[in-house]
């Protein structure tokens, strides 16, 4: 059991069925993560990232449906559905498939906690911090009242705050946003889960406080031994505590890397826009390159590779044929683009569409 | 600042408001035609009776000097005499107030235990049928007015059912000797109970209605926030969610509802009163307004204005308990 991955996402398809139409949130997105390990997944505000964790926990409201694939955590099945649809159209599920009280007792909390993202609102303002932490690790692992209440002092020590004791009858209001994301922190931590979701947990923090609370989770993470998947938008979170990374664009996955393969030598053009669009100390602002026009809206994706209508390598084929994700190095780098022989698209052949864009980044690949 | 100071420093401040409620329903009872001694003695007395009883009661005076000495008056806690009843006015409020005490509080207990529940449930299954139902049943309940509830609840239940009796109250302490049909306590606690069903409907259907709808709209909001998809992320059940998680939050505007729906409870406790016959200070206030009574309606104005700030204040002390971020007068 141990040489299967901790959590297994195929295919994975979340819909939200919208007066305007479908809005294909999350389409076809596959990645995985061993035990022990951080992945990232990455993409800018819309690409489907927070829809994709919160699919792994069911936790998609109406409109919102997970109409497909497969999700495996720890030899259970959270998603699964059969091949063939239903007599009324609609995905069946297969047998094995946790029920939703399954899901909420044998799941949420207790195998995979996710840290959420907003310090200010997630915490319930009108019940204590200490409360509200002692009662999800009650709850989580089943301790009485008063060793959940010990417990959640410790964890609330080991996030950083100040004092716990003194602290646990304090209401939200009294503590600043870098301690309530600590006490968020806590509240995952301290549920014991083998696997952690952080949904971009130091987005709404400011620089300093984020690196604190970044060497804190990879300190907690040895400690604990507890693997992370880590939503973000920010290259620079994913350099410093990623193993591997997933890339996401319009609700795919176009290329997935060791964190160093894919700082070194991105494989997909919308990753290398990525990374060029980062300050760095070495390079003027005039030398930045940021990625030109905002991400369609999934209700209606361009044709072809998503991508094609701001890819400065885009040619004709792109927006005639959808590349899937396949493997284009001999380190096993995976990418989602045609420009690789793996997709034998006639790329080569194909007539560029960027001509006449000044923004075209032939010469600064070299 | 703690609870007694608090509560000291706002009642200072309701000086004002009470104020101003005595300074314009004086103008207001002057300015409205009709003359009290006229209506009291009728049209045939002479002039000489007319002069000795305005004497009696000051109105002989100019309007500025009967306000002034009005207000001495009412800040030694006197409220004059009731020109109608010949006695003060405070003996008067004070002989009808536990009717209207015991109606209105029966219709708030009513509103308040039926709408709660129902609006957190209507919330809970939002847009499924039983949330429809109890939403147009809350829209017919606001748009209703109450007296025209009584009349329909008279003609039903007593006219063509003879189920309920339809004037009077019975208060459930009063002595079995002075109740008809009773001869034990427990008699007269079942017709105090019959007299105050229609009542109770009558003035609650409103409070209800607008209790319900606020308690509905107050619980969707609340069980749209991040720490309530926290707690489903945790694994908290939905029964829990809701009793514990959302609910208190959801309290909130439910109490300003509550606290400013004594308004509509005092003044609807009016036209209730007059629909079933009720001996209470509703039915006092008109009495007063039809002699042009001004003491009378003075009196019993600055009462239900009285009541009523003591009421939002309990709501305002209320606020902190039910919420952490709110503490007393911070802002001072």
């Amino acid at each position: 059991m141990s040489d299967t991955p901790l959590l297994k996402v195929e295919n994975l398809k979340t819909q939200f069925f919208t007066e305007a139409g479908t809005v294909r949130a999350v389409d076809g997105v596959s990645f995985t993560v061993e035990r022990g390990e951080i992945v990232g997944l990455v993409g800018e505000s819309g690409a489907g990232k927070s829809v994709a964790v919160r699919s792994i926990l069911r936790l998609i409201d109406s409109p919102g449906h997970i109409v497909g694939g497969e999700i495996t955590f720890d030899g259970k099945t959270v998603v699964g559905f059969e091949d063939e649809p239903g007599t009324d159209g609609e995905p069946t599920r297969r047998e094995e498939m946790l029920t939703n009280t399954e899901m909420r007792s044998q799941i949420r909390g207790s195998e995979i906690a996710l840290i959420f993202q907003d310090p200010m609102e997630s915490l319930n303002p009108v019940f204590t911090v200490g409360g509200q932490l002692r009662e999800l690790i009650e709850l989580n692992r089943g301790l009485s009242k008063q060793a959940a209440r010990d417990r959640a002092i410790e964890i609330l020590r080991e996030v950083g705050i100040p004092q716990p004791a003194e602290r646990f009858d304090d209401y939200p209001h009294q503590f600043s946003g870098g301690m309530r994301q600590r006490v968020l922190i806590a509240m995952a931590l301290g549920c014991e889960p083998k696997l952690i979701v952080a949904d971009e947990p130091t987005t709404a923090l400011d620089v300093t406080v984020e690196g604190q609370i970044l060497d804190l989770v990879y300190d907690l993470q040895d400690k604990y031994d507890a693997s992370f998947l880590w939503v973000t938008h920010d290259m620079g979170i994913v350099a410093e505590i990623c193993d591997r990374v997933n890339v996401m664009y319009l609700g795919e996955v176009v290329e997935r890397a060791s964190v160093d393969d894919l700082f070194y030598n991105p494989q997909h053009p919308y990753t290398e826009a990525l990374l060029n669009s980062i300050p760095r100390p070495d390079q003027s602002t005039e030398d930045l390159q940021p990625l030109e026009g905002a991400m369609p809206e999934p209700i209606n994706p361009p044709s072809g590779c998503r991508f094609h209508d701001r890819c400065p390598e885009a040619r004709e084929v792109c927006q005639r044929t959808h590349p899937d994700l396949r493997t284009v190095t001999e380190a096993g780098q995976y990418a989602a683009c045609l420009k690789h022989d793996a997709f034998e698209a006639a790329y080569e052949t194909s007539r560029p569409l960027t001509d006449e864009s000044p923004a075209a980044g032939g010469d600064r690949r070299e | 600042m703690s609870l007694p100071r608090y509560v000291a420093r706002r009642l200072g401040q309701s000086v004002f408001t009470l104020l101003g409620v005595v300074t314009i329903t004086f103008l207001l009872v002057n300015a409205a035609p009709g003359d009290p001694v006229r209506i009291f003695i009728g049209p045939s007395a002479d002039a000489s009776a007319i002069a000795a009883m305005r004497a009696q009661f000051g109105l002989d005076q100019p309007i500025h000097i009967r306000y002034i000495k009005y207000l001495m008056n009412v800040v030694q806690g006197d409220l004059g005499q009731s020109i109608n009843y010949r006695v003060p006015v405070t003996q008067k409020i004070l002989e009808r107030l536990p009717a209207t005490l015991l109606l209105v509080a029966s219709s708030f207990t009513f509103a308040i235990i039926t709408a709660v529940p129902i609006g957190v449930l209507s919330a809970q299954r939002r847009n499924q049928l039983s949330d429809h139902v109890f939403r147009i049943f809350g829209l017919i309940g606001v748009s209703t007015p109450s007296f025209w509830i009584g009349l329909l609840l008279i003609i039903i239940l007593t006219y063509h059912l003879g189920l309920l009796p339809a004037t009077g109250l019975v208060m459930p302490w009063a002595p079995p000797s002075a109740v008809d049909h009773a001869t034990t306590r427990l008699d007269v606690l079942y017709q105090s109970g019959i007299h105050l069903i229609m009542p109770t409907l009558t003035l609650g259907t409103l409070q209800m209605a607008a209790i319900m709808r606020i308690e509905r709209s107050s619980m969707l909001e609340v069980l749209n926030q991040e720490y309530v998809s926290l707690a489903r992320a945790f694994g908290v059940s939905e029964r829990t969610i809701l009793r514990k998680h959302a609910f208190r939050n959801a309290q909130l505007p439910v109490l300003t509802v509550i606290g400013l729906n004594l308004t509509t409870a005092l003044g609807g406790s009016v036209l209730t009163e007059t629909v079933f016959s009720i001996n209470g200070i509703g039915t006092l206030i008109i009495t007063g307004v039809n002699a042009r009574d001004y003491p009378l309606v003075l009196g019993t104005t600055l009462f239900y204005a009285s009541l009523f700030v003591i009421g939002v204040l309990i709501t305002d002390i209320l606020y902190a308990y039910l919420d952490p971020r709110i503490s007393y007068g911070d802002e001072s």
